[in-house]
């Protein structure tokens, strides 16, 4: 009872906190917070598939491309169509094109999965590059109009745009979470560990990875469609690129696969390390390599694991030194 | 001769050059994959590493050959030295674990590349009897691409019979199957798979100094190359050597016709028949190892 209460307390002293941002911080660390947020939804979305389903996608910028390309596209040749049907448009062409993929690709799982999704995301890059009369090739999509909420455009007021994020950001974050708690969401991760037995339960293995699949793709295309807004450009290095496929990935890896909120613990030290090399030095590369290889070797839980292992070792400790009292 | 037949044929004969270096970097991926599980991200970064060794060998002692040489044996030490101390030690973190190692391996080794080597594309040269035509069957061929594709059967007969006339070749084989059996009857398991990833690395050095004249060295060449190479290991099958040697060839020919019908969409054409291949086989042409 304790804890629901001091957990609501918690939640509310969030949310007015994030709705004060824009106010208290300044422009500079509400695009901050921003980035912050559609990163972390888009670490949701691949966690999705490797901390539940055990899929690892080296392509999810697909559907994060896809989103943008698709809400950008809409919004330069549709004339006054409102934002959200924008961002609707993006998320449905990510579903698409994860509809068209998932009869193949549910079949395969581990390595195969990994290595499909890098070709087939290096083929849209590709694409998105020659096709250039409907993409813009190197340039992308720039300068589209951007409708705003009530009548200005989003482009001038820059505290809308980042009412509109956070809000469809945390019901996407609060969906993604509620799905984990369903029978549904669980057969997921009995797939992970054992999808032999799940198919024998009667579950239908390829099956509810599709559906797994086309969610994470939906989400996904719904924080590329809302990055596209907030810099009011799509392009093929900058949304579909295989930077950005493995960014959520190394996010996921540092903040821990397998908890919910590791990966967005894993963006905020992310986009911490990334703001401070951008400072220093100017390769990224080098870093973020050195960074993956510590993880791996040595926090192979993430940063969330090792918070669990002190926690686990605190309490030991506590309760070892309580038993020591009562036993003098 | 009628020039569009002897065009066809070279360009047929460039696409089998490339399926041949294909294979060279995809076979040492493929026996890595089969006796560890896992699939090599840092293999592209190591081939494309050789020609940059290459490049510098070349560049102090002006000779291509001591370049062919040592750049693939000083890669294939590197790899060994990467399977000693991160690989072998990060089997904690299990295969993804595994997996994003070798992809952070792969992306240390670039952004290293582009340190010291700059970002801008490096020619090599090759030597004068390398260089020129030779008329075969009325068609003029570029003699430096037949050597490579000599070059890479060489090293596919010495292969052969590494893996299948000889003891060792014997163990290796076995640990594909079941290491851990191999390692219950008393054989020093680690030792072969340092052995193993060493072979795998010298021959994907190999490819990288073989393509370095053909390409030049810049450093997108691990992904442009490395993809197709990762393309070949999935679409022939994990762990079949017969597959990615049939798939090289294909995807060597798809590049160059390609190249030559539909220039912008020939990366495409992988794509597709790798699609193909896979709806109608999960594991690959000739996968019979589930693919973990």
């Amino acid at each position: 009872m304790m804890n629901k209460k001091i957990n609501i307390i918690l939640w509310l002293v969030l949310i007015v906190i994030l709705a004060f941002i824009p106010k208290l911080f300044g422009i500079y660390y509400t695009n901050m917070v921003i980035t912050f947020a559609i990163f972390s939804v888009y670490a949701l979305s691949l966690n999705m598939l490797l901390g539940y389903t055990g899929l690892l996608s080296f392509g999810h910028a697909m559907f994060f491309g896809m989103g943008g390309y698709g809400t950008a596209l809409a919004l330069k040749h549709i004339d006054g169509i409102g934002v959200f049907p924008a961002i609707g448009i993006g998320a449905m062409a990510a579903i698409g094109l994860a509809l068209i993929l998932s009869p193949l690709v549910v079949r395969v799982s581990g390595t195969a999965f990994a290595m499909l999704h890098l070709a087939f995301g290096q083929l849209l890059y590709v694409l998105a590059l020659k096709m250039y009369k409907i993409t813009g090739g190197e340039d992308g999509i720039g300068n589209f109009p951007v409708p705003g909420l009530f009548t200005e455009s989003l482009k001038t007021s820059p505290e809308h745009l980042y009412y509109l994020v956070i809000i469809i950001l945390g019901v996407c974050t609060w969906l993604m979470w509620f799905f984990t708690k369903t029978p549904f969401g669980q057969i997921q991760v009995g797939i992970r560990d054992n999808a032999k037995r799940i198919d024998y339960l009667g579950y239908k293995v390829p099956q509810t990875k599709a559906v797994v699949y086309t969610l994470s793709a939906l989400f996904a295309g719904v924080a590329g469609s809302l990055y596209g807004l907030f810099h009011n450009l799509v392009s093929a290095d900058g949304s579909l690129g295989i930077g950005m496929s493995f960014a959520p990935i190394v996010s996921t890896m540092i903040g821990g696969v397998g908890s919910f909120f590791g990966p967005i613990l894993g963006v905020a030290i992310f986009q911490g390390i990334d703001e401070l090399i951008l400072r220093y030095t100017e390769s990224t590369e080098l870093v973020m390599g050195v960074i993956l290889i510590f993880v791996v070797m040595f926090l192979p839980k993430g940063v969330m694991g090792l918070i669990n292992t002190l926690k686990l070792k605190w309490k030991s400790r506590s309760t070892g030194k309580a038993e020591m009292e009562k036993a003098s | 001769m009628d020039p569009t037949v002897s065009m066809y044929i070279s360009q047929g004969m460039h696409g089998i050059a490339y399926g041949m270096i294909l294979f060279l970097i995809a076979s040492g991926l493929n026996i890595i994959f089969g006796m560890m599980g896992i699939l090599n991200m840092a293999h592209a970064a190591f081939f494309m590493l050789a020609g940059y060794f290459c490049y510098q060998i070349v560049g102090v002692t002006g000779s291509f050959w001591l370049g062919l040489i040592f750049a693939p044996l000083l890669t294939a030490g590197l790899g060994v030295l990467m399977e000693r101390i991160f690989l072998r030690r990060a089997s904690a973190a299990g295969h993804f674990g595994e997996l994003i190692l070798t992809m952070g391996i792969a992306s240390v080794i670039v952004a290293l590349i582009k340190k010291i080597w700059g970002t801008e594309s490096l020619p090599l040269h090759v030597p004068e009897i390398l260089q020129g035509m030779v008329n075969v069957a009325g068609v003029s061929y570029p003699v430096y691409r037949l050597f490579v594709i000599g070059l890479a059967l060489v090293v596919l007969a010495f292969m052969m019979l590494l893996l299948y006339r000889t003891r060792l070749g014997k163990i290796v084989r076995a640990a594909v199957s079941d290491r851990d059996m191999v390692n219950a009857l008393g054989i020093n398991i680690n030792l072969i798979f340092m052995f193993v990833f060493g072979v795998g690395t010298w021959m994907a050095g190999l490819a990288g100094v073989a393509i370095a004249p053909i390409l030049t060295v810049f450093p997108g060449l691990a992904d442009q190359v490395g993809m197709d190479a990762f393309i070949v290991v999935v679409t022939g099958g994990f762990g079949s050597l017969a597959g990615a040697f049939i798939v090289s060839i294909v995807f060597g020919l798809l590049s160059s016709y390609g190249v030559q019908f539909v220039s912008q969409f020939a990366p495409v054409l992988m794509v597709v028949f790798m699609a193909i291949v896979l709806a109608f086989r999960p594991n690959g042409l000739f996968g019979v190892k589930d693919s973990k």
